[in-house]
């Protein structure tokens, strides 16, 4: 026998729960997760990788082409630049514009906050489609914004609101500001007002006391809520294929073009393929800046 | 000269008349205790102090400074939180910072008031933590440092020791008022834990309902009380329904009870006739055994007859449920080894000048 040979093991007692319990649990959703979403991109990335083919949906050989067409092509490039940056746009307005909505969500005690959370959700309670709709009846070049902005003398020709980037970014930021308000209300309401109210008594102003205090310690929230949006943004169909006319499309209105549209299947898939590692490098990169601008927080 | 003046402040929320014609003034130095269950005011008069609150009416003067419509921030006030309310993505020595550098400190005085109050509370080296590296008590005495570095006009401590255990609470009590007797600085302290004010403070404000029930040192408000509520609530008391039978001198009475008349002091100008209760603390009543051969009492000693209907030992007393003939039922704390069984008969003996007049 060797003197390094372990004490008898004492085998730790586990009742259901302590061993078995959280893994029966976890069962469902990785069901789910792998049918839908692990099989199908596999399936997708395959597919990017076939040749094309006439006759079929893809062809027998395997192939690199379609990646290294849409890399080298200039139009491809401006399309996932302004997804991108239409993303960025929508993130950067919801953050602005849900932020002090939040804040006041959070700090309020009057009875009318109730009124002001169903005013909040009110972007996803109206189906998509419809939403899209009213939004071309208000953004279209005799809609009642153009109609609203010509009758107060302030443009004489109508204004393009829509068919381009900016009628997306619009009524992205309309249906998105939810995803912003939510996580940093959830945020605010978790950081004590006995801090602000500290920070007040040791002579800061409230300006001061928002920069240093508050704003640092939502940066969870603002984290949280700006990259669902952008996610959600980049990724979002129905509003740029219906609002973006050519001037506003995005890459997913371009992926389905290439599948529905020109049944090129393996060249959309590469498209889809690019958008999603793109999206991945740039969420990547935002966590790592933001992480280490939470880096004190406990 | 007072420090701190609290002119007739009046609060309401709605219908709700929070504080009534709250006036305190303050010495500079002392410490201030405002007591009371919760919702009788204290929280909201220091807020209105702090600036948190603006009274309806009435006025806040720091000195002779009038600072009613003042921000927080432009008063001048330290403040010490039940939440200990740390900055918890500062250091320590980043919190202790915070105010210095609203107050344009200049980074040498600051290190130097820093390492200063730090000594003072006993976290030297404890400067690159950030506060959930620290347990309880050593967090509520940062956050006693960041209060006291910035050299304010007053302290204020909102209930600062009630989320911490009994036994640390015990030890910061002594150590917030050394800290503050050391340091001079007038505070106001906010608390329900009425033996925590009775340790703590120069002067009691005992609030109930909005209003002021009483503003005095610890051995006023403990040894005469002015309301029943008063002595209900701070310590333990019997009280015996009376009328005022005689006055003897200023503030000497015979008051006849269901017990008997019994000669007590209390509140000057107490009319004949008046309704009026008696009061006893427990710990003032001796007992002797019905009958006993006892030392002659004293002219101004009172006896009355019970019998005793339950004891509770309590180590370093027993505590005897009396009831006397009349009904009522008296409270007795005995120190003594000689252990009284239930259903004896006792005498209870208690000086006239331990029995003290409550008006009805």
């Amino acid at each position: 026998m060797s003197a390094t040979e372990a004490a008898p093991r004492v085998e730790t007692p586990t009742i259901g729960v302590g061993r078995i319990g959280p893994v029966w649990m976890l069962v469902p959703a990785l069901v789910l997760l792998i049918g839908f979403f692990v099989l199908p991109y596999l399936s997708i990335i395959t597919m990017s990788l076939r040749e094309a083919s006439t006759r079929a949906v893809y062809g027998e050989g395997f192939t690199l082409a379609h990646y290294a067409t849409a890399l080298g092509d200039p139009f491809i490039w401006r399309i996932l630049g302004r997804t991108l940056l239409m993303g960025a746009i929508v993130t950067v307005v919801t953050l602005l514009l849900g932020y002090p909505v939040a804040y006041h969500l959070a700090n309020s005690r009057s009875r009318w906050t109730s009124l002001l959370y169903i005013f909040v959700l009110s972007p996803l309670l109206v189906g998509l489609v419809v939403r899209t709709f009213a939004w071309m009846i208000i953004l279209s070049n005799n809609g009642v914004a153009n109609k609203a902005l010509m009758a107060m003398g302030l443009v004489v020709f109508p204004l393009q609101l829509m068919n381009n980037s900016l009628g997306v970014t619009i009524a992205l930021t309309h249906v998105f500001l939810p995803f912003v308000i939510l996580p940093l209300l959830g945020n605010l309401q978790a950081i004590s007002p006995d801090l602000a109210m500290a920070s007040r008594s040791l002579g800061n102003s409230r300006m001061r006391t928002f920069l240093k205090v508050t704003l640092p310690l939502s940066l969870p929230g603002i984290q949280a809520g700006s990259i669902l949006v952008f996610v959600l943004s980049i990724s979002a169909y129905v509003t740029p294929a219906m609002l973006g006319g050519t001037g506003g499309r995005t890459m997913s209105v371009l992926v389905v073009q290439y599948l529905v549209d020109n049944f090129r299947w393996p060249a959309g898939a590469a498209l889809a393929i690019i958008m999603a590692i793109v999206a991945l490098i740039v969420v990547g990169l935002y966590l790592k800046l933001t992480a280490r601008a939470m880096r004190r927080l406990p | 000269m007072t420090a701190l003046t609290i002119d007739r402040i009046n609060k309401r929320y709605g219908d709700l008349h929070i504080l009534k014609d709250i006036s305190v003034p303050i010495g500079k130095g002392e410490f201030i205790s405002l007591l009371g269950p919760s919702g009788c005011g204290k929280t909201t008069t220091l807020r209105c102090i702090a600036g948190f609150e603006r009274p309806d009416s009435g006025r806040i003067l720091f000195g002779d400074r009038d600072v009613t419509r003042a921000l927080p921030e432009h008063r001048d006030i330290g403040m010490v939180f039940q939440s200990y309310a740390l900055f918890p993505h500062m250091t320590v020595a980043e919190n202790l910072a915070f105010g210095l550098e609203a107050r344009k400190v200049a980074p040498a005085e600051r290190k130097r008031r820093i390492a200063e109050v730090l000594s003072m509370v006993r976290l030297q080296g404890y400067e690159a933590r950030f506060p959930r590296e620290l347990s309880g008590g050593q967090q509520q005495r940062v956050a006693l440092a960041r209060a006291l570095v910035i050299e304010p006009s007053v302290l204020l401590l909102d209930e600062p020791l009630a989320n911490l255990d009994a036994t640390l609470r015990d030890e910061m009590r002594f150590f917030i008022r050394d800290l503050q007797q050391r340091v001079g600085i007038t505070s106001i302290y906010v608390t329900h834990d009425q033996s925590e004010a009775m340790v703590m403070s120069d002067k009691i404000v005992v609030m109930n309902g909005g209003v002021i029930s009483q503003f005095g040192s610890p051995r006023d408000i403990y040894e005469r009380p002015a309301s029943q509520t008063v002595a209900g609530f701070i310590g333990r008391s019997n009280t015996i329904a009376g009328t005022i039978t005689e006055t003897l001198g200023a503030d000497s009475y015979k008051v006849e009870t269901s017990c008997g008349t019994i000669g007590t002091h209390g509140p000057s100008g107490l009319a004949r006739g008046a309704d009026v209760r008696v009061m006893i603390r427990p710990e003032n009543i001796r007992t002797g055994r019905h009958g006993e051969a006892a030392d002659a009492p004293a002219s101004d000693e009172n006896m009355l007859g019970g019998s005793v209907v339950s004891a509770t030992y309590q180590g370093n007393a027993t505590q005897l449920q009396v009831r006397m003939a009349s009904g009522d039922g008296m409270v007795v704390d005995v120190s003594g080894r000689d252990p009284l069984a239930v259903g004896d008969q006792v005498t209870l003996r208690f000086s006239s000048r331990n029995a003290w007049l409550l008006a009805s």
